[in-house]
């Protein structure tokens, strides 16, 4: 990640005449804070040192603002990053205001002649860190506290990317610690710089940190969230005190006993430990500042329906008049939403997101996987791509992605009251359980009570849910309040005795059997049974199920129509003779091309076409229609491959990706599609690359983004068929032509079908589950009236 | 507020040296009269006699002692600057010491061999010997911290180039050691307008060095990794506050012997009267304040027991030594109090 702001570390060695400690790799990015723990000479100064530029590095490279940082100019340096050292200074009648304005110096000329632009921003500083008002006093009268801040309001005037901070606290009492530890964090949060410091406190490193790095025995012993490192075993064997009483620390958060969680420790109050029964915790609903609730689905393993629960619940606790958001720390899936940021995000969250009523944020899934091979992913934090990582790689640096994850999460419960968090996958995958950010990792991490979701559909449940509870730990299985069963086909009464022998066998609660539903949801990923296949119905769509298929909902919305079969496609048999054949989104549009022509399904498509066929080209699709397809900077696999020749258009694809929420209309159509011109489409645009016409061609999306000619259409936008006036449009144009009249009468915006949709869920969820067991779980006690 | 009080000062500090310099020209063991001086110095020369004693003595004496004084209390500005403590000069340091023993050893050297020892060998000789102990004594700063400590060395270190010298002076001739002896006393007496020369070049030239460095030395203040952290390049800045203060303080030892406590006293009194430390206001007030007591020093060694004339350096100890002292104990109690 060299285009990473913030300060890094590759493999430092640091130490004066030998090595203290080798191989540091940690990343502090902007906004962030990331804190140094350890004991005395552990090395936490001399890593502050070196990266300061006062002690040399011993190996290794520091990166600062992506660029090694020995090859920047000593000036462009001190422009990124300032330090806050522990020790007094004292300098003789030197006033507050001077030394402030120090701070100036990289952007002083040759005299160091202050401009009023210098002067501007040290009365700011210093009226941000509450100093103006000394301003004209000497720093060797001030008291230790006021100093900190100046010294603080100093490397604030730098107008540093990095802040360095070696024990800021140490001379200051609790409230003048509390003072600037709050400005700190200020700081870091407002002006969105990347904070590295020293701590001796340990519950202040626990409370401010984003990500704490543990040093001790000569290395890094260990980097996490404070949740992580700051476990009782692992601080008394950090500090060497492994049998000492420590009797005279009084309250310690990190004390076992105190069964710690973030939550409670930030709103600084003790919450007594979570017993058997819940209900017993806070029965009001948090005030302003307080976290909001969480409560986390997890499954027995994949397409357990986590997220259909998930999205029911967001449905139900927004019904009950909750601000509700979802979150699923990290999704792997194909389908990606654009928000209108332009970041990317897994559409599952998005589906749950229009469940609780609010717009999708990329906050609520931080952390998108979009498989690009067999062995490798496109891997998405925050909406931004941050490159392409085999699973290998990824699972090394999972721990720093938890950060992420913390601040997407702590972000959203500062807007809600409940948060429904998804798992992924299952949480009893062995070889994946060390520093897992997306199953118990998390729920550890937020605190939340977690119910697991087993699939009676595919069978073996009780295997499910009673092996997977026998594969987490102790303090794992203590979190699982209680047994979903999904899926059950028939009549739930016929299960009492299975949820008796779940709740004996499993000693958890069956919160609820839930029926087999047939409700239409945005799909997960591309593992998903709509690729069953369908018996064609009077108005047939084949979507030729490409190898790397993507964004494939943009045809959900035919499955409304009774009468319309959507088929997803794979050989040229399967094609058969559809009424409209649709080319979706591809993750890799050169080798789906290639795909296309060997498995001869591209030959099917031209026949198709010349007999008359309506084509639609999607996105990748789109490009595939044109004439050829060029990759020349390597964005999939480099080279140029020869498109269906349906549409002229011409593709080149690029490096930069294109991710745009889209607000137009059909500016022209041709073909049996005539009458459409003028419709509004709304949608989204995602893709890498420019398709040009290279003849006069008619424009079919607006502001040209599609083209079409004939019985042929292009588009990247995403979406397309989502408004009714379109989609009815389209099956009725077609199908007029061969005579047929489908029923489109009961057809809506795809907008109104999943409203609908989500009242479905949510109604079938109440009836089957627990609902005021749910509540109490997260500490709310329901008054119905 | 700062800003009418650095007002004050330097139009006080600029009268002062007028006046002074008025009283160095007219006062002495022949009184002249103002009239008598305008005309000379208009340049009416039909009185030889007390034109000379105005052109090619009291004047250059005169300009002599504002040069030096200003240059040693720069000079010792500039190394309390760079050990970022208010009780180190060049005399205390012992580096004007090394200059006299250095130029002590030349004077010898050459004077023996029958020859007159040239005006630049004085100062190259002065400049190599305050060099040498500069280096020992920052030899000793990176080994030891302490500041005290620091100071007992460099009297020390005084002590020693004193031993030598004198050492030196037992087995020298007769004439050497006359000259020897009226030079080590440290007197502005005998300075020629071409020694003036020399010493306005090199004043001026560190004067220039010092206001070019003034930004980092500004940055310094908060100590080396503080000012490393803004881009000051630490190196850089220490060899030229080395050499300036040693080529500073070597010009004075070679012209005018040994000047005790003008560069430890001034800074802090000027200091004390601005109420700052900040180098752009420091320089120019340590320079002209350095001017102001060495010519008032001057007056005094040179009239009060008239005709003989005592030793600079016993009036600027005698005058300044309480400062150090009342200076000293005063930033115990500071320490005391923080």
């Amino acid at each position: 990640m060299a285009d990473q702001k913030g300060i890094r570390t590759d493999h430092l060695h640091i130490g004066y005449s030998c090595d203290l400690i080798r191989d540091i790799c940690i990343e502090v990015q902007p906004g962030r804070i990331v804190t140094l723990i350890g004991p005395n000479g552990c090395g936490k100064s001399t890593l502050l040192r070196t990266l300061t530029g006062e002690l040399r590095e011993r190996g290794g490279v520091v990166f600062l603002d992506g660029k090694d940082k020995s090859a920047l100019r000593s000036g462009d340096v001190v422009k990124r990053m300032s330090m806050v050292m522990t020790y007094r200074v004292r300098p003789e009648l030197m006033t507050c205001r001077e030394v402030v304005e120090t701070g100036r110096y990289p952007y002083t000329g040759r005299f160091g002649i202050l401009s009023e632009h210098d002067r501007a921003l040290v009365q700011e500083a210093m009226e941000w860190t509450d100093v103006a008002g000394i301003g004209d006093e000497y720093i060797q009268n001030i008291s230790d506290g006021q100093r900190q801040r100046v010294m603080l309001s100093r490397a604030i005037c730098q107008e540093p990317e990095v802040l360095i901070l070696d024990e800021p606290t140490s001379y200051l009492d609790i409230r003048h610690r509390l003072d600037l530890l709050q400005k700190i964090k200020d700081l870091s949060k407002e002006r969105d710089i990347a904070v590295l410091m020293s701590l001796h406190e340990l519950e202040t490193a626990m409370k401010i940190s984003d990500t704490v790095v543990a040093l001790g025995e000569g290395k890094v012993l260990r980097i996490g969230t404070p949740q992580e490192v700051f476990r009782e075993d692992f601080i008394r064997k950090l500090y060497d005190i492994e049998r000492a009483d420590t009797e005279y620390l009084g309250y310690e958060p990190w004390f076992e006993d105190n069964d710690f969680t973030g939550e409670t420790n930030r709103n600084g109050q003790a919450i007594p430990s979570e017993n058997a029964d819940c209900n017993i915790r806070v029965n009001t609903l948090p005030e302003k500042h307080s976290k909001a609730r969480p409560i986390m689905i997890q499954g027995t393993m994949s397409n357990a329906g986590k997220s259909m629960i998930a999205a029911g619940l967001c449905r139900i606790f927004a019904q009950d008049g909750y601000r509700v958001a979802p979150f699923k720390s990290q999704n792997m899936a194909l389908n990606s939403f654009v928000t209108s940021e332009g970041l990317e995000m897994g559409r599952a969250q998005v589906v749950q997101a229009e469940c609780a009523g609010i717009d999708p944020m990329v906050c609520m899934n931080p952390i998108l996987l979009k498989p690009t091979s067999d062995e490798g992913s496109q891997v998405i934090v925050n909406g931004q791509v941050v490159g392409n990582m085999s699973a290998a790689e990824y699972f090394r640096r999972k721990k720093e992605f938890a950060g992420d994850i913390r601040k997407a999460y702590e972000k959203l419960s500062d807007m809600a009251d409940i948060i429904v968090v998804e798992g992924a996958g299952s949480p009893a995958e062995m070889n994946l359980r060390q520093d897992d950010i997306v199953n118990m990792g998390l729920a550890e991490m937020i605190d939340a009570p977690v119910l697991l979701v087993g699939d009676i559909d595919r069978g073996g449940v009780f295997a499910q849910l009673i092996g997977t509870m026998d594969l987490l730990e102790e303090n794992e299985r203590k979190r699982v309040k209680g047994f979903i069963v999904n899926k059950f086909r028939g009549d739930p009464g016929l299960f009492e005795d299975g949820i008796r022998i779940l709740e004996e066998r499993g000693r958890t609660k069956v919160v609820g059997v839930v029926p087999w539903l047939d409700v239409k949801l945005d799909d997960e990923d591309s593992l998903s049974e709509r690729f069953r296949a369908v018996p064609a119905k009077h108005f047939d769509i084949a979507v030729i199920r490409l190898k790397h298929i993507s964004n494939f909902t943009d045809f959900d919305t035919f499955e409304q129509l009774e009468d319309v079969s959507v088929r997803y496609v794979s050989s040229p048999e399967e094609l058969g003779d559809p009424d409209m054949i649709v080319i979706p989104g591809s993750k890799n549009t050169i080798a789906d091309l290639k795909w296309l022509k060997e498995a001869g399904i591209a030959g099917r498509i031209t026949e198709k076409a010349e007999e008359g066929t309506v084509i639609f080209g999607i996105c990748g699709g789109y490009q595939m229609l044109g004439r050829s397809v060029e990759d020349p900077q390597g964005t999939e696999s480099g080279g140029r491959e020869d498109g269906l020749c349906l549409l002229p258009v011409d593709t080149e694809l690029g490096n930069e990706k294109e991710r745009r929420s889209y607000s137009g209309e059909i500016a022209g159509a041709t073909g049996v599609l005539e009458d459409l011109k003028g419709a509004g489409v709304r949608g989204y645009e995602i893709h890498m690359g420019r398709t040009l016409p290279y003849e006069d061609l008619t424009e079919f999306t607006s502001g040209g983004t599609g083209y079409c000619r004939g019985d042929i259409y292009g588009s990247y936008v995403h979406g397309l068929f989502d408004r009714r006036e379109i989609m009815t449009r389209v099956i009725c144009a077609i199908s007029g032509r061969k005579g047929a009249e489908i029923d489109v009468s009961r057809a809506v915006d795809y907008e109104a079908f999943r409203q609908t949709q989500y009242d479905i869920l949510a109604q079938k969820l109440r009836e089957s589950l627990d609902m005021d067991y749910i509540y109490g779980l997260m500490g709310i006690e329901r008054h119905d009236d | 507020m700062n800003r009418r009080r650095y007002v004050l000062y330097f139009s006080l500090i600029t009268a002062a040296i007028i006046a002074l310099t008025w009283m160095n020209i007219a006062w002495g063991s022949v009184d002249l009269s103002a009239g008598e001086i305008f005309r000379i110095l208009g340049g009416d020369r039909s009185d030889v006699m007390h034109s000379n004693i105005i052109c090619s003595i009291r004047l250059p004496r005169t300009a002599a002692a504002i040069l030096l004084g200003g240059a040693l209390a720069l000079s010792g500005y500039l190394l309390q600057t760079f050990f970022r403590n208010p009780i180190v000069g060049p005399f205390v340091l012992g580096i004007s010491s090394g200059a006299k023993l250095a130029v002590a050893l030349a004077m010898i050297l050459v004077l023996s061999g029958g020859k007159e020892i040239g005006l630049y060998t004085m100062v190259a000789a002065a400049f190599a010997g305050s060099l040498i102990v500069m280096a020992f004594v920052l030899l000793v700063s990176v080994r030891v911290r302490s500041m005290s400590i620091l100071v007992v060395c460099g009297i020390m270190i005084g002590y020693i180039c004193s031993a030598v010298t004198d050492f030196v002076v037992t087995f020298a001739d007769d004439s050497n050691i006359v000259n020897l002896h009226n030079w080590s006393m440290g007197s502005l007496s005998g300075i020629n307008w071409e020694e003036i020369r020399i010493i306005a070049v090199i004043t001026a030239f560190c004067l220039v060095m010092t206001v070019w460095m003034l930004k980092p030395m500004s940055a310094y203040r908060l100590g080396e990794a503080y000012a490393r952290s803004v881009g000051v390049s630490i190196k850089g800045l220490r060899v030229m506050l080395i050499t300036i203060s040693s080529l500073l303080a070597a010009c004075v030892t070679a012209f005018a012997g040994p000047i005790s406590f003008v560069g430890i006293a001034i800074p802090h009194l000027v200091r004390s009267c601005l109420k700052t430390d900040a180098a752009h206001v420091m320089i120019p007030a340590s320079f002209l304040g350095g001017a102001a007591v060495t010519l008032l020093c001057d007056a005094i060694a040179r009239t009060v027991f008239a005709p003989t004339e005592v030793s600079i350096s016993s009036v600027t100890a005698l005058l300044l030594v309480p400062v150090v002292i009342y200076m000293m104990i005063h930033r115990n109690d500071r320490n005391r109090d923080v």
